[in-house]
């Protein structure tokens, strides 16, 4: 619906769809379904070629004269072997090893991480929390307490982000080590792969379940929403 | 997909049960110069914003402005659902936001070129209301001002 308030104030538009239901209700001006996974809008990561086609295939809508449209992109491969929705955690039993020590594991993932730093020019998902990487071997400690008991608190959260916020927040960045650590060890992981070795293997992931748990636990809807976005 | 009929049942229903906009009519306009004269403004609903900007809590309504320029790095994703698979955006920040695409596409003289900043929502916006009434419209104003022809909007 962004789409129609930018084009009824003068700026033609062409959009990206990835529910097709949804958008023949909306009815933005012109929109291009494309058959890809939430997450993958231009299709495959690193697959420039596919991009273009996706970006050129919307682009030529602009050339319709009277709309709305909605058009298919004609390339139904699955991108990769990607299933069609992520892996949650209840859909991955955890490994008897995953109850190991999560400080430890953090401090060799946070080494792998800085050999992912390395080779992307700094480009990292890692940075929503506002804590420093090398500080997250206290904040997992942080995550395990907060599980634990619900309370404790991280030295340098910001004052205007409240604690569920942080808490999810300081997740995102634990699953952004750990999920690029692993794509950099393991470059051709499906994302429905990495995302089985984090909740079936790792302790962090057994932490993140934990903490999931204790937030849904409150009566508070904004534990419960942080919960929500930690795990299901 | 997400073809609905593939997705895990949970998912299909949940996506389902969204109260979506039901719209009759549709707002239309002709880009006024083909694409190789035109400037586009990429606008993405994926949560971007630089690194040093203010993270997007859920259900904000505002907007973040994203300089063309900047670098990948400095490109941070607050829109964190597990609803969506993150190692795509962690992989290639293209597949969300194809800003190296469009540069290619101008270099090419596909497209005239591209105006000097993007904008970025918050995805998964129940209540739509202030987007329609605001920082849409605001956008909107400043995509004018920036010589936007055309504009591409990217989900996640």
């Amino acid at each position: 619906m962004l789409a129609r308030v930018l084009e009824a104030h003068g700026i033609a538009t062409t959009s990206i769809s990835l529910v097709r239901e949804h958008t023949e209700k909306i009815k933005p001006p012109r929109a291009l379904f494309v058959p890809f996974p939430f997450g993958h809008a231009l299709g495959r990561p690193n697959d420039a070629a596919l991009q273009h086609r996706v970006l050129t295939a919307a682009l030529d809508l602009l050339a319709a004269p009277a709309g709305p449209v909605l058009a298919d992109f004609p390339e139904d491969a699955e991108p990769g072997d990607e299933t069609p929705g992520p892996v949650q955690a209840s859909a991955v039993q955890a490994a008897a090893a995953a109850a190991g020590d999560a400080v430890a594991e953090t401090k060799d993932v946070l080494r792998a991480h800085a050999r992912w730093l390395a080779v992307h020019g700094g480009r990292t998902t890692f940075g929503l929390s506002g804590i420093a990487a090398e500080r997250f071997p206290d904040v997992v400690g942080f995550l395990q307490r907060f599980a634990e008991t619900g309370e404790g608190d991280v030295a340098g959260r910001a004052a205007d982000v409240s604690l569920p916020a942080f808490v999810r927040w300081a997740a995102d960045d634990l699953k952004s080590l750990y999920y690029e650590s692993r794509v950099l060890s393991q470059p051709a992981a499906t994302g429905a792969e990495i995302a089985r070795w984090f909740w079936g293997e790792t302790a962090a992931g057994h932490v993140l379940r934990r903490v999931r748990d204790r937030l849904d636990a409150s009566e508070d809807p904004r534990w419960k929403a942080a919960a929500f976005g930690v795990a299901r | 997909m997400p073809r609905l009929d593939r997705l895990p049942e949970a998912s299909r229903k949940g996506l389902l049960a969204l109260p979506v906009q039901v719209n009759d009519t549709t707002p239309f306009v002709r880009p006024a110069r083909p694409l190789a004269a035109a400037r586009l403004a990429l606008v993405t609903t994926a949560g971007l914003h630089l690194r040093s900007d203010r993270r997007f809590g859920p259900g904000e309504q505002t907007f973040r402005a994203i300089p063309s320029d900047t670098p990948a790095a400095e490109i941070l994703q607050s829109h964190t659902s597990i609803g969506f698979d993150r190692t795509a955006i962690l992989r290639d920040l293209n597949v969300t936001f194809p800003i190296d695409r469009v540069r290619e596409l101008v270099a090419r003289g596909v497209l005239g070129g591209l105006v000097r900043e993007a904008y970025s929502f918050m995805g998964a916006l129940r209540e739509v209301a202030k987007l329609e009434s605001e920082s849409g419209p605001e956008v909107a104003r400043r995509l004018r001002d920036a010589g936007a022809d055309v504009a591409l909007l990217t989900p996640t």
